[in-house]
């Protein structure tokens, strides 16, 4: 146990948390590594994009157009379920965002341990996914100005969930609610894929736990680093699809008619 | 290159490049590639959608004409019971027919034959009585010896005649009960 308290005191020195390497631009700090993954991570997809269109046919399809279709299907089906009809224009950013985040959550897999990774998850560095949260979000309240007017999007802040005397008590519930949305869509995914991050780390760091003479750690991290990289990599999957999901539910709240509310 | 210790919770410049990054990824999906694929599935959707309902007409179409076939089988078996009944009612009535005729025909030939067998009966009952008187005198005559006068013993002539007479009515109507 002393050796492995031993090797636990060095995994905690050599573990860094959220660490990237930067670069000064216009007098804003970059976090150079994010960048680089984030721009890869565009090419791909766009490069995804551009291969299904110009194989796309509406007679058999190929096995690429069909994971595409299942995709597009998946998500005009929960956005047909929720919203309807005039949700019409949510599906390709909802699908956008599924397929994006999953491929940036993939870069994971490529991760050693390292302090800086050579192609890190850029939905690992904060940057990434409050953008596209914020994004999101101002959609939400412009769709939701859109559908129900100046007015009743500001009538809106008062007058639920309780009755009109109680609207101190509406405008502070809504704005909350309101405030914290974009903060916990972000955070979800940040904070699973540092997570799994932190967990290759941790791994990395298991080699250096010895036993008298056997390697435990070193035996133990290869099995262990793979089978974390699997279940890592659905984790990559399920944030995707959550934040997808949570994009289409919260246009459905700002475009619900105020009878279905 | 500097290496920032700064909070990994508090967002940096790197916010701008990967928001743009972005946006580039979302306006090229959402104008090129989302379009096309989604016309491709409406496409095939309804392509599949039509195939199926020429698929539910074309069962409709063959259920409609199994029902006519159906329905011409029973009216073709209707008819042919129809026909068979005529006929045995045809037959029946024929043969019904043929019967009463063949019967009157029997009748009538046994009433002719009858009735020549009553005449000739009475032709020979006549014939007998006709003549008896005579043989009756020629045979006393002889057993007599001498001539007899068929006057004289008329009344004896009459009896014997009448017996004749009673013997062959006897007969004749013996016969006619039979």
């Amino acid at each position: 146990m002393g050796v492995m308290l031993g090797g636990m005191n060095l995994m905690a020195s050599a573990i860094s948390v959220g660490e990237h390497p930067t670069v000064q631009w216009f007098g804003l700090t970059i976090d150079i590594d994010t960048v680089w993954a984030t721009l890869i991570a565009s090419v791909i997809v766009v490069a995804l994009g551009l291969v299904m269109r110009a194989k796309v046919t509406s007679g058999v399809p190929g096995k690429y157009q069909l994971a595409w279709e299942m995709a597009l299907e998946a998500v005009q089906k929960q956005v047909d379920d929720s919203i309807g009809p005039r949700g019409k224009k949510v599906i390709p950013l909802a699908l956008t965002l599924f397929i994006f985040i999953f491929i940036c959550n993939l870069f994971e897999v490529f991760g050693i341990g390292a302090t800086y990774e050579v192609l890190p998850a850029p939905t690992a560095d904060i940057n990434l996914p409050l953008a596209m949260a914020l994004y999101v979000i101002v959609l939400v309240h412009v769709a939701a100005v859109r559908n129900r007017g100046v007015k009743g999007y500001l009538a809106h802040y008062v007058t639920r969930p309780f009755p009109m005397w109680l609207f101190p008590v509406n405008l502070f519930m809504n704005l909350v609610d309101e405030i914290v949305k974009p903060i916990t869509l972000t955070l979800r995914l940040f904070g699973n894929l540092l997570a799994g991050g932190l967990m290759l780390s941790l791994l990395a760091a298991l080699v250096v736990w010895k036993l008298g003479p056997v390697p435990v750690g070193g035996i133990l991290a290869t099995p262990l680093t793979i089978v974390w990289k699997l279940f890592d990599t659905g984790i990559g999957a399920i944030q995707a699809f959550i934040f997808a999901l949570l994009t289409i539910l919260y246009f459905d709240t700002a475009m619900a008619t105020e009878d279905a509310h | 290159m500097l290496i920032a210790g700064s909070n990994f919770l508090i967002p940096n410049g790197t916010f701008i490049v990967v928001l743009i990054a972005f946006l580039i990824v979302i306006g090229v999906l959402a104008k090129v590639a989302v379009p096309p694929l989604n016309a491709a599935l409406t496409e095939r959707q309804d392509k599949i959608r039509g195939e199926l309902e020429a698929a539910d007409q074309a069962k409709a179409d063959a259920e409609e004409a199994d029902a006519e076939r159906r329905n011409t089988l029973e009216e073709a078996r209707a008819h042919a019971r129809e026909i068979v009944a005529g006929a045995q009612a045809t037959a029946d009535k024929t043969v019904a027919a043929a019967e009463g005729k063949g019967q009157e025909a029997y009748d009538r030939i046994v009433a002719s034959a009858e009735a020549e067998v009553a005449v000739a009966r009475q032709a020979a009952v006549e014939e007998v009585t006709a003549r008896i008187g005579e043989i009756v005198l020629s045979a006393a005559e002889r057993v007599v010896g001498r001539e007899i006068k068929a006057a004289d013993h008329q009344d004896l002539i009459d009896e014997a005649i009448a017996a004749v007479r009673a013997e062959a009515g006897n007969t004749a109507s013996a016969g006619g009960a039979r």
